[in-house]
This record gives C-alpha cells, sequence and structure tokens, in this order.
C-alpha cells in the first residue's frame, strides 16, 4: 500500500463501513419484521405451541436433532416431522425410548419421561414449525 | 514482562488450556457415539457431551480472550491494570460458574437442570450454544462487565493504541451481543433470527476484531515490523470483515422462515467474507517476511502464520463452498457445516488464543522463548493438531456431500439413519483423526514442562 | 469521514487524483455494486417476463431527470476542482455547494418516487424484480448521501481557505468519490429502468 494511505484513512473506512452496513442491517431487520408475520404464521401459535416451545428447549432436543436445519446433525431433522411422520408416530416414539438404552444398537435417544400433556404440546409445536414457509426447504420429505 | 500486573494472564491461560483437554475428551465421546451408539448410553447421552463439547469451547476461548486482554493491555497503555485483583476475583468466579454448570449437565438431567435454575422465570435455556441456565448466563454478564470496566479503565489511563481500541471494541461488542442470549420468543422464527445476532456478530463480526487484535500484537512482538503499518493493515482487516460479515449475517436467514430476499443480500456479502480472511493471511506472511529482528520464539511465530492460513481455509473457503443460497439449500444442516465449524473455530479462534500463549507464557515465566527442545516439541503439537484437523475437515466434508447425494439429491432418497448407515466409514476414520488431535494436545501440555536451556529475558 | 484525513500532498501526474484511500474505497464500492449488478442480470434471465412487466411500473421520466440532475453537479463538481487549481477557494467552495444542492434535488426527487412505489404496497418481497430496484436505488440513495457529506466536509474547509492551488489533495478525493457515485447511477439507471 502507497504511503500517502496512513492509519487514520484506513480507521476511516472502518468506523464508516461498519456504520453504514450496521445501518443496513437494522433497515433490512425493520423489513423483515414487516414481511414475517405472513411467513411465519404467529397466529396459530396458541398457548400449546408455545409451551411446546418451551418442552423442546427444557430437553435440549436442539443437541442431536437440526430444526430447519439448524441445531445438531446426530438425529433426523424435526422441522418437517409433522409431515413426515404425523404426529401420533411423534408420540409414541418419544414415550417409547428404553431408559437404559438399546445395548449394541445405533444412535440412541433419551427417555424424557414427558406428560401426556408434554407430548400434545411438543406435537402442536412441530405442527406449527412445520407449516412455516423456509422457500420450500428442505428439498424434500426426509429433511 | 514490562508491568506486574501483566501475571494475572496466567492463570486464565492455564484455565483455557485445561478446558481445551476437557472439549477434545467430550469431542472424542461424541465422535464415538457416532459410530458406537450405546456408548456411555443412558450415562452421557449425546446432547449432553455436544453441549459441554460447544460450551467448553467457547468457555475457554474466553478464557483466552480476557488473559490475552490482561495480558496485552499493561504493555499497549504502558501502565499497570486498573485493578488486578478485581481480575484475579472474576477469574474465580468465572472458573467457579463455569464448573458448576459443566458438573449441572453432567449430573442432572436437563429438564431438571432447567427448573433448578428457575428458567421457567425466564426462559433462556436450550438453544444451540446458549444451553446455559440462567445463572450461568447472568454470570457471564457480571463477569463481562467487570473485566471491560477494569480493561476500559486501564486504557483511559495510559497510551491509546490502535491494537487496544480495537481489542476494546470487540470486547465491548462481545458482551453488548451476548444480550440477545436473553430474548427468547415463543415464535421460533424470531428467536431464531435474534439468535444469530449473538452467535454470527460473535464468531463472524466482533471476535474477528479480537482475533485481529492480537494477531497484530504478537506480530509487533515477533517481527519488529513498525506499528504505524501493522495498524493500518488491522484496520483494513477489520473494515473488510464488517463490511461483508454484518449483511452476511444473510446467510443463516436463508430457510428458517425469513423473507427471500435474504437469499441475495446472503449469497453477495458472504461470498466476500473470504477477502478480510485473505487479507489476514497475506499480512501475516507480508509482516514476517519484513521483519526487522530473529524473534527466538519461533513457535509463536508459526502459530502467527498458522492462524493466517487456517482462518482463511476454515472460515473464508469452507464458509465460501456452501453460503450460496442454491448450494445451501442442498447443504444446510449437514455434516459440511460441521466440518466447516470445525476447520473455522480451530483456525481462527483456537489457533490465536494459542498465538498469544505462545508468546505470552514464557516471557510470564522469566523468559523472551521457552528451550529450543521446548520449542520443537510446542511445533510438533502444532503441525499435529493442524494436521488433524485439515483431515477431520475432509472426511467430514466427504460425509457431508455423501448425506447430501443419499438424502437429498437421489431419485430415491434415503432418510436420515439409513444415509448415516453409508457413511460410518467416514466417521471412523475423523474418530482415529480425533485421538491424533489429542495426541498433539498432550504434546502441548508437555512442551510447558520441558526444560532446557531457555532464552533470556527480553 | 474526517476531513484531517483527505489533505495531504498534491496531486503528482502519472498516479490518481486525490487519495490512495478513496480509490481503494471506491474499487471497493464498484465490486459490491458490480456483483449486484451481476446478481440482477442473472436473477433476470431467469426470469425475463417478469421484470420486463414490472419494469413498465417504473417512473422512467423521474429517473431521467435524475441522471441529468447527477451529471450536472459532477460537472459543478469538475469546475470547483478546476477553481481550486488556480487557487481560487471561494469559487470552488460556491461549485461544490452547487454541486450538493444538486446532489438534494436527487434525494427529493428520489423521494418522491420511493413514496409512490411505497404507497402502492410495493416492498422488498413482492417480487424479485422489486427486490433488486429497491435495494439497487436505495444503497444508492445512501451513497449519495454519504458523498453530499464528503463534499460538504471539502466545501467547509475550502471556504475556510484549507486549499491552495499546490495543496488540494481533499477537493480531488471528494470530487473522485463523487464521480463515482455518478457512474453508478448512469450504469444503474439504464440497467434497471431502461433495458429489456
Amino acid at each position: 500500500m502507497s504511503q500517502a494511505f496512513t492509519k487514520s484513512m484506513a480507521r476511516n473506512i472502518f468506523f464508516g463501513g461498519s456504520t453504514f452496513f450496521f445501518l443496513l442491517l437494522v433497515a433490512l431487520t425493520f423489513d423483515t419484521m414487516q414481511v414475517l408475520p405472513k411467513r411465519d404464521h404467529r397466529e396459530n401459535i396458541t398457548p400449546a405451541v408455545a409451551h411446546g416451545k418451551m418442552v423442546w428447549e427444557k430437553n435440549n432436543c436442539i443437541g442431536c436433532h437440526t430444526l430447519l436445519g439448524e441445531g445438531a446433525y446426530y438425529a433426523p431433522e424435526l422441522g418437517n416431522v409433522y409431515k413426515r411422520r404425523g404426529g401420533e408416530f411423534v408420540k409414541a416414539w418419544i414415550q417409547s425410548r428404553p431408559a437404559e438404552g438399546t445395548p449394541g444398537a445405533r444412535r440412541q435417544m433419551p427417555q424424557f419421561n414427558l406428560t401426556p400433556e408434554e407430548l400434545d404440546d411438543m406435537v402442536a409445536f412441530l405442527k406449527w414449525t412445520g407449516e412455516i414457509n423456509t422457500s420450500n426447504w428442505p428439498p424434500n420429505i426426509e429433511g | 514482562m514490562q508491568y506486574q500486573s501483566q501475571a494475572v494472564a496466567k492463570p486464565y491461560f492455564i484455565a483455557a488450556i485445561g478446558l481445551f483437554v476437557g472439549q477434545i475428551l467430550f469431542g472424542l465421546i461424541m465422535g464415538l457415539q457416532y459410530v458406537m451408539g450405546d456408548f456411555l448410553f443412558p450415562a452421557i447421552p449425546f446432547n449432553v457431551a455436544r453441549m459441554v463439547h460447544t460450551n467448553l469451547l467457547i468457555v475457554w476461548l474466553l478464557f483466552g480472550f480476557m488473559g490475552a486482554a490482561y495480558y496485552i493491555i499493561p504493555e499497549e497503555t504502558e501502565s499497570e491494570l486498573f485493578s488486578p485483583k478485581l481480575a484475579l476475583l472474576m477469574f474465580w468466579i468465572f472458573l467457579v460458574a463455569g464448573a458448576l454448570t459443566v458438573v449441572g449437565y453432567l449430573l442432572v438431567p436437563y429438564a431438571a437442570l432447567a427448573k433448578m435454575t428457575f428458567n421457567d422465570l425466564w426462559p433462556t435455556m436450550g438453544r444451540e450454544f446458549l444451553e446455559q441456565p440462567l445463572p450461568t448466563k447472568l454470570g457471564i454478564v457480571v463477569v463481562a462487565l467487570a473485566f471491560l470496566f477494569n480493561i476500559t479503565m486501564t486504557i483511559l489511563k495510559g497510551r491509546k493504541t490502535s491494537i487496544s481500541l480495537v481489542l476494546l471494541m470487540g470486547l465491548w461488542g462481545l458482551a453488548v451481543f451476548f444480550l440477545f442470549s436473553f430474548y427468547n420468543p415463543s415464535n421460533l422464527v424470531l428467536d431464531k433470527y435474534f439468535w444469530w445476532w449473538t452467535v454470527h456478530l460473535w464468531v463472524e463480526g466482533v471476535w474477528e476484531l479480537i482475533l485481529g487484535a492480537l494477531l497484530a500484537f504478537v506480530l509487533i512482538k515477533v517481527t519488529g515490523v513498525d506499528r504505524e503499518i501493522i495498524e493500518k493493515w488491522l484496520y483494513m482487516i477489520i473494515a473488510m470483515t464488517l463490511i461483508t460479515g454484518i449483511v452476511g449475517m444473510g446467510h443463516h436467514y436463508f430457510w428458517i422462515g425469513t423473507p427471500e430476499y435474504w437469499q441475495w443480500f446472503g449469497s453477495v456479502f458472504s461470498a466476500l467474507e473470504p477477502i478480510p480472511f485473505f487479507m489476514m493471511t497475506v499480512f501475516a506472511f507480508n509482516m514476517v517476511n519484513r521483519r526487522r529482528r530473529e524473534h527466538p520464539n519461533k513457535a509463536a511465530t508459526l502459530w502467527a502464520l498458522g492462524t493466517g492460513v487456517m482462518s482463511f481455509l476454515g472460515a473464508g473457503v469452507w464458509g465460501f463452498l456452501h453460503t450460496l443460497a442454491p448450494v445451501n439449500f442442498y447443504t444446510h444442516g449437514t455434516q459440511i457445516t460441521a466440518a466447516h465449524g470445525h476447520m473455522a473455530f480451530y483456525g481462527a479462534y483456537v489457533m490465536v488464543v494459542l498465538t498469544i500463549i505462545s508468546y505470552a507464557m514464557p516471557v510470564m515465566r522469566g523468559r523472551a522463548a521457552n528451550s529450543n527442545k521446548s520449542q520443537v516439541l510446542e511445533m510438533w503439537s502444532f503441525w499435529l493438531m493442524t494436521v488433524s484437523i485439515v483431515f477431520i475437515t475432509l472426511f467430514l466434508t466427504a460425509a457431508g456431500i455423501l448425506q447430501v447425494w443419499l438424502q437429498r439429491v437421489s431419485t430415491t432418497p434415503l432418510g436420515f439413519m439409513a444415509a448415516q448407515d453409508q457413511i460410518t466409514l467416514f466417521y471412523w476414520m475423523r474418530e482415529f483423526t480425533g485421538l491424533v488431535f489429542l495426541t498433539g494436545l498432550v504434546l502441548y501440555i508437555i512442551s510447558f514442562f520441558v526444560g532446557g536451556e531457555s532464552k533470556e529475558a527480553a | 469521514m474526517s476531513t484531517q484525513s483527505l489533505t495531504l500532498d498534491k496531486h503528482q501526474p502519472g498516479t490518481p487524483p486525490g487519495d490512495m484511500a478513496i480509490w481503494l474505497f471506491i474499487y471497493a464500492e464498484l465490486l459490491a455494486f458490480g456483483v449486484f449488478f451481476l446478481s440482477y442480470a442473472f436473477a433476470r434471465a431467469h426470469n425475463v417476463e417478469l421484470f420486463n412487466e414490472s419494469q413498465q411500473h417504473l417512473n422512467r421520466e423521474s429517473g431521467a431527470i435524475n441522471t441529468v440532475v447527477l451529471i450536472t453537479s459532477s460537472y459543478f463538481v469538475v469546475r470547483a476542482v478546476a477553481a481550486i487549481r488556480e487557487g481560487l477557494s471561494r469559487q470552488c467552495a460556491h461549485w461544490l455547494s452547487a454541486a450538493i444542492g444538486l446532489g438534494g434535488v436527487f434525494l427529493v426527487i428520489k423521494l418522491f418516487e420511493f413514496h409512490a412505489k411505497f404507497s402502492a404496497g410495493i416492498s422488498l418481497s413482492t417480487n424479485t424484480f422489486y427486490m433488486f430496484y429497491l435495494s439497487l436505488t436505495i444503497f444508492h440513495f445512501m451513497h449519495v448521501i454519504l458523498g453530499m457529506v464528503i463534499l460538504a466536509a471539502v466545501m467547509l474547509k475550502a471556504r475556510r481557505g484549507g486549499y491552495t492551488a499546490e495543496h488540494h489533495t481533499g477537493v480531488e478525493t471528494g470530487a473522485s468519490y463523487w464521480h463515482m457515485v455518478d457512474l453508478l447511477w448512469i450504469i444503474l439507471f439504464p440497467l434497471v429502468y431502461v433495458i429489456r
């Protein structure tokens, strides 16, 4: 870099550039917030859905599964599991995990001892999640 | 060591390395669970191991950053730390809080831990990387504020250099963006949207300011190149980082319910994100080539160069590989992401912390550099860990490509577990390479205890 | 941009006028816009009909007027540089004020255009064409503001007699940036408003 280019100019570019782009991010965020209600269908977030999200979080499901592609990559994607398997299957699956695991089996899922209400709400949450407009992701039903 | 109070960095560095070992051990447990599903089940289920693995990483990097700041700031400001006692107190608080959290993860079921720690009052737990119980999160805020107070006061009373200014901005940004972790609405899309304001604006934003400042400090020390030149580079690099990285956040907003224009913004800006990392590589090599002195600490120079190269490969190249929306449509949430995450974190943040430790530890132990024998061992550990991470990344990339093919592209897509069964071989190779990494880490620790004739203090 | 950084030695023949930093900045800007222009072309190629249809609803008259406005302002900036090369600080400041004024005219016309579009319910999510139209024009709009801020800083300094016939890198730097803003519009206008 030439001598004419000094540290204070580099600093000005840093401050100017980062301020500019942070403002751009804020502006885009503002627009996103206007558009989101049409895509997330928040009118369908019932108390059951909200509680289902808490059940999801309290049991750290994200530690193995992905949800809309984010999380751990150890176990299947669950953003579309309601479409893939249906609510009854999901409940039966969670309920039937053996507490001591299955020796020798491939990946194990713990027994979380969820109550029937927690199971219902979890399914309500997964159903609502499956209805978010995700621009057609995932590519197919397998997630 | 020029200033007495720099010594508070030492416990921070030791704790960082200790937690690093823990992180790797849990990584190996998880790696084995990928191929032997019943390993340690139900004592340590995968989700618990993963939480420990990722949280230990974050905590030990924070220990590293704080230790680095306590070491660098007195030297840059040419004055003693505002309060070394406060720094030591915060060290113990942070260490105990961190240890208690990990013990909690391991001994109590997560749901019970949530209940014990008042998660119902203000739910923040159970989101990736932000799994910490509420008291831990608050503790992090308190420690961060006390730390920032200490550092800021030191800078205010001393010389103000660009390096300390950039470091300070990075650290303040770290604290500010952590506050988004307290926002957890029941609308998953909003939750995810602002979750990234912590996660992305940390690792692809303010942490890079810290990274740049640490690298610049060590390069000034080991090369003796004029401060004006190095600081000019520093500003250019972090300018490009934020110009590309802030809106580059869009690459996380492709498929989580956010509007479709993010596919354009995210693709365009994140495609430019490798530029600052490339500049960092050029910067590191350029400065070392123009060095005006032969610093006896060859190992520190090696770590600094390694940071430049590996952060470019891991964050720049592997990030670019799957950042364009049409590609990411297929790769989102697969082992490709895991591959990128491993090399980027190692190349950028692990290596820069090890760089500053490599430079500062000998000085704090009263010598300019370790003995030749010790340095040779440290360089062996550098190569073992670095080559291991390259292979781990390659194996995970291969696993990811196969996963995408079998599960998402193929005309007869397999289910998730069926696809996973097809790629077991790569997971075995990853686990084996992980053992090599652990060997490197053990050698790294041994290098601190190797005697021999050390170089005189500078 | 602080003014102190914009003042250095006089222009040497064979090097670009103005300061090195502003040229780095200009190249970076052109790169960013260039990527966006290419993305536009790419998106258009995949959806020619939508683009042609939506384009019909743009206000080409106001776009054309704005083109004239910006080119004229660039001419004023050229006169400002010519004035300072003769050491005429006051004239330089006057020409710069006129250029800034025209920048303001550009912004006002653009605001009317945006207002009409937003009232019609058009947003970033309406369709891909409008996403590009709004992103590119707003992005450019912000650059016009930044350019006006830079020109204003230069103008204030010129009025104080801060530049001489020998030392006026600051004026050339500000001028270079303004010409870039103008150039971007000259590409943007036909690309988004006219070509089909």
